[in-house]
């Protein structure tokens, strides 16, 4: 990612990305979600204007709606501190422009990359050793914390460094590896279905002195059936009209429920 | 066994902290698995605290707040399901099912919070306009208030006052609905898979989700083992799409300057 020439950062443009990387979700409210943080991480760059104006027409501007992956602002704030660097106030409208054209974009790739699959990747196997009764696997989120702050900080600098342009190439970029990470994230869900659903059928036909457990015929037909036929029981009811994962899990307690008492899942 | 006061302190000061990192920093704090073990590491049964926090866990996979969407809030749910799975020795399924109603409960805490701090965003309006940027920057840190209120008050009261209604759940609750309810803490984990299933492209990579199923439920390789087989296809995976990308990059430079396709 890292050409010849190194980035000559600011005193004020390390400050800002800081205050973002500690403090930046602090104020989030549904109006403006993630603008109070962004104002309040950009104030070093506002205040370096002399004119009061200038600063209140900067201010206004930080403080206006943005709402992006938090992984990923930072380069969107990297863009915003070079381009007050080079031309001052007079760009608050470039600044206003950028700031929403390029927060949806990198909003949906952080997302995916960022928060669902390190989240079902580390979380699927810390999840499942922890329930093995080891809590080693919980150190992964501290090196995913660990990674993702190295990112933030390389994502910064790029953006002061590329300006805009920089989006589309990251996005190029970002979108191969999401296409990989995915790769990863099924293989463990895959994986996760037969680990950690646990169902089995209770079921036993008798005639006389013969019984059959239903769990054995279904051992033949495939392994982990139960937890399967389970998982698109829920897969299903999440597609239909009216249904959320509230709804969902509190169906799945009642299921879990009759299926004991009726003698279908023991 | 009863709780001490500095057990209370440290699993509220917890529950303030993570809400925090979950917001900032990202250290894995907010995530049920972590808060069962910090549960369990204070009140001297990490098992059981690993044990709520891993089924919680599962159930929120990769479930996010994007957007400001509220989300069951299963970290306060870990750590007080785990306090009375412990406190009233009923074991680690029955700390998950008083754990679930609590994290669904606790969204509209959330709600709340995010709710108050439109208020800070309103100051902070008022304060620019009248030219005071330090006091308008101070209205951020002041969403931290309500934020971390809306963890660590649920949490002290429930660890201070829950006992006694726990106590009242489990000399009530009938055998056939105990029972039931561990048959339910058991399929639960299908919901977290289910929704992962409808977010991730998995139509277009059918063949790795049979892969990892395949792995896991005929050859018994546990999860991690699996999650290597994954790494291995997807470094291969983006090998051959750095390799295609000489051919895109020239196709790439005729409409250069175009910007990000939206999908």
């Amino acid at each position: 990612m890292s050409k010849e020439n190194k980035v000559v950062m600011t005193k004020e443009g390390k400050k800002v990305f800081w205050r973002w990387y500690f403090l930046g979700g602090c104020g989030w409210n549904y109006e403006k979600m993630q603008g109070l943080g962004y104002y309040f991480s950009m104030l070093p760059m506002i205040k370096k204007h002399q004119n009061p104006d200038d600063q209140k027409k900067l201010a206004k501007t930080e403080l206006q709606f943005f709402n992006t992956n938090n992984t990923m602002a930072p380069i969107i704030m990297g863009v915003d501190c070079a381009i007050q660097d080079e031309t001052g106030a007079d760009s608050a409208d470039t600044i206003a422009a950028l700031k929403t054209g390029m927060m949806g974009p990198l909003a949906g790739i952080g997302d995916t990359l960022f928060h669902v699959i390190p989240s079902t990747i580390i979380g699927s196997i810390a999840s499942y050793m922890a329930l093995e009764g080891s809590p080693l696997a919980l150190i992964l989120w501290i090196l995913f914390g660990l990674f993702r702050a190295f990112c933030m900080k390389n994502f910064f600098n790029l953006g002061y460094k590329e300006g805009a342009r920089i989006v589309s190439e990251i996005g190029n970029r970002l979108k191969k590896i999401t296409q990989a990470a995915n790769i990863l994230g099924i293989t463990v869900i895959g994986a996760l279905i037969p680990s950690v659903v646990s169902a089995k059928f209770a079921y036993e036909f008798s005639w006389g002195e013969v019984s059959i457990s239903i769990q054995q015929l279904a051992d033949q037909i495939m392994p982990s059936l139960a937890p399967t036929l389970v998982v698109f029981f829920a897969y299903w009811m999440l597609g239909r009209k009216k249904m959320n994962s509230t709804r969902v899990t509190l169906l799945l307690v009642v299921v879990g429920i009759l299926a004991y008492n009726l003698k279908i899942f023991a | 066994m009863t709780i001490q006061w500095w057990q209370i302190l440290l699993l509220t000061l917890y529950a303030g902290f993570a809400f925090y990192d979950g917001n900032n920093t990202t250290f894995g704090t907010v995530k049920p698995t972590m808060a069962g073990f910090f549960a369990g590491l204070v009140l001297g049964d990490v098992k059981t605290g690993l044990i709520v926090g891993g089924t919680l866990n599962l159930l929120v996979l990769g479930i996010g707040n994007f957007g400001g969407a509220s989300i069951p809030d299963y970290m306060t749910g870990s750590l007080l399901g785990t306090v009375f799975a412990i406190t009233s020795g009923q074991g680690a399924e029955f700390g998950v099912t008083l754990a679930i109603p609590i994290g669904l409960l606790m969204i509209q805490l959330d709600i709340l919070a995010r709710f108050s701090n439109t208020f800070f965003q309103h100051r902070a309006e008022k304060l620019v306009e009248e030219g005071k940027f330090d006091a308008a920057a101070k209205m951020n840190l002041l969403g931290l208030i309500p934020q971390s209120l809306s963890r660590m008050l649920p949490v002290f009261l429930a660890v201070v006052f829950g006992s006694a209604f726990v106590e009242l759940v489990v000399n009530n609750l009938p055998m056939w609905l105990m029972n039931g309810l561990k048959t339910a803490g058991g399929i639960l984990p299908s919901l977290g898979i289910a929704i992962l299933l409808r977010y991730l492209p998995v139509s277009k990579n059918i063949t790795y989700l049979i892969l990892g199923f395949f792995l896991a439920a005929y050859l018994k390789v546990p999860v991690l083992g699996a999650a290597l087989v994954g790494l291995a296809l997807a470094v291969l995976s983006y090998q051959r799409a750095v390799d295609e990308q000489p051919a895109q990059a020239a196709a790439a430079a005729v409409n250069a300057g175009g910007d990000m396709g939206d999908e």
